[in-house]
């Protein structure tokens, strides 16, 4: 065995010792969240589970603890969200603190588009929708906006759909999904929805 | 008994795709393809002077066999799998043991002995499951025989005969005798004239009245065949009252669990290793110069110059290794949270195959009450969410028995379950099997519940694809990608089975010995990129 051979040998069954990137460490306990989320939290389309990272620490809490007390999730429904709410039911206050701050400290790449519709005639129809979420739509932590172009955009969809359907904001303790409860009766069909979200990809 | 969609009949008894050349080849020369099985794939010896390596991403049953056949050919291998054990969806729980369902992790409360265990995921072997009883054999996994149907268990329909159960062999006979009498009437009102000979259709008729006891005038009037209401060995035996033709059309049964013991994958006699069907885990584990890494996520797979890097984080911490070859054993639906450089199309493969839904509840029983009324083993069908009992037919007159109070794989029922807490689960299980047991309740100690869907790692079992995506991407997810190959159950014609997964393993083998070929004259000859 050549002295190359036996270098590669000796590396190759020390894998304990190799050279670590610069990702985000997922917390301890928290393994079970990147199961669905992926790596960094990027978000897994192919089984709904959209991307966390670039949503701001404001907006992740109020979600996990929205979700934690059955204000999200408990549609009979809605299988994404409910699929969610057990993962946050075990969440101490505490667990909730140390999640916000893994998930804003992960980078992923912004999600590629993956709804085709009328961008102009969404471009008009968010004029609405920027008085919360800016005119970028990046979000605005003051009003509890979230940005719209951190999120998957088949993740939106869904979200208006459930906002309109009564799937999401229904509770009355609710202020946040209330007010978009109110907010999606712009859009008046899925169409409308689709023409929103294409509008939101081209400001990504 | 839900009724057995195609697509799940289909997926679940592995009969997806149609037959391959080899089956049609097997079938025209009078041998069916499993039963001439010759063992595992030989891997082409390496020629190089450096050692072959390999990574294995998974240790579910496809990920062990495959590290096994490459160590015995001369493989460096490492297994990183996430979860904190290993074997994937082949889990035996006991007392004590860990039920990592995500939100609801579960603490298995059986007593400590050792007869009290519950096979989680696949619970059952076939004797033409000729790769995994092939490792069962040569690596010393004792197996005992697994009663999978017992005529004197129960069907149970709500909306059938009163909601009464009804013995399974009662209804099979009535099942038959009615067909039976209805091609006797065909065949006398010469229906069949045309077809048959006179002679062959008065032989028609006589194999009616013998297949459904039918009497010399073509009727069936109830048969001795399926017991009798009274004490038949003192008593002259009394015939049960046989359903009548319209019941039993309406009646649910015959949508699935007539064909329990019927199907090839359930024909018995149907076998178990003695102790819990992880013995099988336990022997590859036995066998492998190297243990896997445990809690090791798998983050980043990357095809690069001669090998494959995969990134996982163990502890908190990223590490990056680099092999000749890669096999993934890793559920396909979350690829797509992994980073990696594969083509679209085989990103869009791995995306089409989709989560299934098994689930599945085990009580411990402080008495085996079911033994009282004659079952030993075997399966109960009941029209509720339940599905099936199944009884164990190991251990016989112990004093405590695990019984499987729910097994159902149809999405819609199963999400039902998943979305229940744990004691509604296992209030719904009990109250179904009241209808079947009276009392069956009282007789519950414990219960564990299994959402595949909601496991850790797993968040599925019986993958799925569309027909549509099965034609256009089961081939491509068999080719290699790179030095890359996925395996498992999920890469077969047999998902939920093990051996789906170790036929998955075998041709991704089989793919690997035509890399080596490749690669080695790439390098020109012996000697293999790195």
């Amino acid at each position: 065995m050549s002295v190359k051979a036996l270098l590669c040998a000796v590396l190759f069954s020390l894998c304990g010792t190799f050279v670590q990137a610069e990702p985000a460490p997922t917390p301890e306990g928290l393994e079970f969240c990147t199961v669905c989320h992926g790596n960094q939290l990027k978000g897994n389309s192919n089984i709904a589970a959209p991307r966390l990272s670039g949503l701001d620490a404001d907006y992740l809490a109020r979600q996990l603890k929205a979700f934690r007390q059955g204000m999200r999730g408990a549609h009979p429904d809605d299988e994404n969200g409910s699929l969610m709410r057990p993962m946050s039911s075990l969440l101490s206050e505490a667990d909730i603190a140390q999640v916000v701050k893994w998930i804003t400290a992960t980078e992923s790449p912004v999600p590629a588009p993956s709804i085709t519709g009328d961008s102009e005639h969404g471009r008009q129809l968010f004029q609405s929708c920027a008085a919360c979420h800016g005119a970028n739509a990046m979000g605005n932590v003051q009003l509890g906006a979230p940005s719209l172009v951190a999120l998957n955009d088949w993740y939106v969809v869904n979200q208006l759909q459930h906002f309109r359907d009564g799937l999401r904001g229904e509770q009355a303790s609710d202020t946040y999904g209330q007010m978009m409860v109110a907010a999606s009766k712009v859009l008046s069909s899925n169409q409308d929805i689709n023409d929103v979200v294409a509008y939101i990809n081209t400001l990504k | 008994m839900q009724n057995f969609t195609r697509r799940q009949f289909l997926s679940l008894v592995g009969a997806a795709g149609g037959t391959s050349a080899l089956l049609k080849t097997s079938l025209a020369l009078g041998l069916m393809a499993d039963v001439n099985y010759a063992g595992p794939v030989s891997i082409n010896a390496p020629t190089s002077n450096k050692k072959p390596t390999a990574l294995i991403l998974g240790a579910g049953i496809a990920g062990l066999a495959t590290a096994l056949e490459l160590e015995r050919a001369g493989f460096e291998c490492i297994i990183i799998e996430a979860s904190f054990r290993p074997g994937g969806r082949n889990l035996t729980v006991r007392h004590g043991d860990k039920i990592d369902e995500m939100g609801n992790p579960q603490i298995c409360q059986f007593d400590q002995q050792e007869n009290l265990y519950f096979n989680c995921g696949p619970a059952r072997i076939p004797g033409h499951h000729r790769r995994l009883l092939h490792y069962c054999r040569t690596l010393n996994v004792p197996l005992q025989i697994k009663a999978n149907s017992c005529k004197l268990a129960y069907f149970q329909d709500d909306k059938t005969f009163g909601g009464k159960p009804i013995r399974q062999i009662e209804y099979h006979a009535d099942v038959r005798g009615l067909l039976s009498e209805l091609v006797w009437k065909s065949a006398n009102a010469k229906h069949y004239d045309a077809l048959l000979s006179e002679e062959d259709v008065a032989k028609l008729v006589k194999f009616a009245q013998l297949h459904g006891d039918l009497s010399e005038s073509g009727q069936y009037l109830g048969t001795e065949r399926a017991g009798a209401t009274n004490d038949r060995m003192l008593q002259f035996p009394t015939s049960h009252q046989p359903i009548e033709l319209q019941a039993m059309l309406n009646s649910s049964f015959w949508h699935g669990g007539l064909l329990g013991a019927e199907l090839y994958d359930w024909c018995e006699p149907l076998m178990e290793p003695i102790g819990g069907m992880d013995a099988v885990v336990k022997a590859f584990l036995r066998n492998l110069k190297k243990a896997p890494l445990l809690n090791a996520q798998v983050k980043k797979i990357y095809n690069v110059d001669g090998g494959v890097e995969v990134t996982f984080e163990q502890g908190g911490r990223y590490h990056t290794v680099k092999a000749d070859y890669c096999f993934n054993n890793i559920p396909a639906y979350f690829m797509a949270g992994i980073d990696n450089n594969f083509t679209q199309q085989y990103q869009a493969g791995l995306n089409s195959i989709k989560r299934g839904h098994l689930f599945k509840i085990a009580y411990q029983m402080k008495e085996r009450f079911w033994e009282k009324e004659g079952i030993y083993g075997g399966i109960s069908y009941s029209a509720d969410p339940i599905t099936q009992i199944w009884y164990p037919s190991h251990d016989i007159h112990t004093a405590k028995g695990i019984v499987l109070g729910a097994y159902t794989w149809e999405p819609q029922i199963s999400a039902k379950f998943e979305a229940m807490s744990q004691t509604e689960r296992l209030q719904a299980g009990a109250a179904s099997g009241n209808k079947i047991h009276p009392g069956f309740s009282q007789f519950i100690e414990n219960g564990i519940t299994i959402p595949w869907a909601r496991i850790n790692h797993q968040m599925g079992c019986g993958m799925r694809m569309d027909e549509e995506d099965f034609l256009a991407y089961f081939e491509l997810l068999q080719q290699p990608e790179g030095r890359h190959l996925m395996i498992g159950d999920q890469i077969s014609h047999h998902s939920g089975w093990q051996e789906g997964a170790l036929a998955s393993s075998e041709q991704a083998l089989q793919q690997l010995n035509k890399l080596l070929v490749m690669h080695s004259q790439q390098a020109g000859g012996g000697r293999y990129v790195s």
